[in-house]
């Protein structure tokens, strides 16, 4: 059987450069809705968007743990 | 304290950056919601990219164990759809026009590192005009409010701002209120 590891490697440091990416981008949205933001409405976006994100991004891992690397490698 | 955190979310005041004390804000002006409703479409349709391709690839997936691969390959799909979106919900909500008793200001937000602030004082407004374009604005009343400044000095246009009518009448009743020295109530 040849070793998964190096694939699973590479897979989960592309998914963590995906996942700071995502992160860091959100941060500076949330930041421009809190900081510059006048009245209710930019609030409300920021908590559908911080709620919405962490859902995706949870879902993201829960799929991404349930990836098989071994079936990717011939045998 | 929940309550309180949660009130944030329903009755947030509209003060800003650099309001002078006392000074009250009349109008809190975006523009109209259709004018963001043609992005929002666009990637509302993008959602249906990943589930048309599960429903003309499914053999081929399960037959190749790919299932929690493709999942995960559209949670990220459907991830950059969400900033997509809230990006574009970010520079709507930022882009606005505040008209308080003693100014007009212009925030003008082109990108989210791209901010154009502009200043109008009441006592400087001469004129305000208004232009609606078309069928849909018409329906929908929204439309462009100008404001000519005192002498040569530059236009103020307002794009696509919802009932210009009524905005037009508030920006003459406060130049009016400030040349005559009357506070208005």
């Amino acid at each position: 059987m040849v070793d998964a590891f190096p694939l699973q490697l590479i897979l989960n440091i592309f998914v963590a450069l995906i996942f700071l990416l995502y992160w860091g981008l959100t941060f500076v949205i949330l930041y421009h809705l809190a900081r510059f933001g006048i009245g209710v409405q930019p609030k409300r976006f920021a908590a559908i968007f911080l709620f919405g994100s962490v859902v995706l991004s949870g879902f993201a891992i829960i799929f991404l743990n349930n990836i098989d690397i071994q079936s990717f490698i011939p045998l | 304290m929940i309550n309180k955190l949660i009130s944030i979310f329903r009755d947030s005041p509209n003060s800003f950056d650099d309001q002078e004390k006392g000074e009250i804000v009349l109008l809190l002006l975006r523009r109209h919601i259709f004018t963001i409703l043609a992005p929002l479409a666009l990637f509302l349709l993008a959602c249906l990219v990943p589930i048309v391709t599960g429903i003309m690839f499914y053999s081929f997936i399960s037959a190749h164990h790919l299932l929690y691969l493709f999942y995960f390959g559209s949670s990220l799909w459907y991830m950059g759809i969400w900033m997509a979106i809230f990006y574009a919900l970010t520079i709507y909500t930022l882009d606005t026009v505040i008209i308080t008793d003693h100014r007009i200001i212009d925030n003008d937000q082109r990108g989210l590192f791209y901010r154009n602030v502009s200043e109008l004082h009441s006592h400087r407004i001469q004129d305000v005009s208004t232009r609606t374009n078309g069928i849909i604005e018409t329906f929908l009343n929204f439309g462009d409010i100008t404001v000519q400044t005192a002498g040569s000095e530059k236009q103020f246009v307002f794009h696509q701002m919802p009932n210009p009518i009524k905005v037009k009448d508030t920006i003459m009743q406060t130049a009016a209120t400030r040349d005559s020295g009357v506070k208005a109530l």
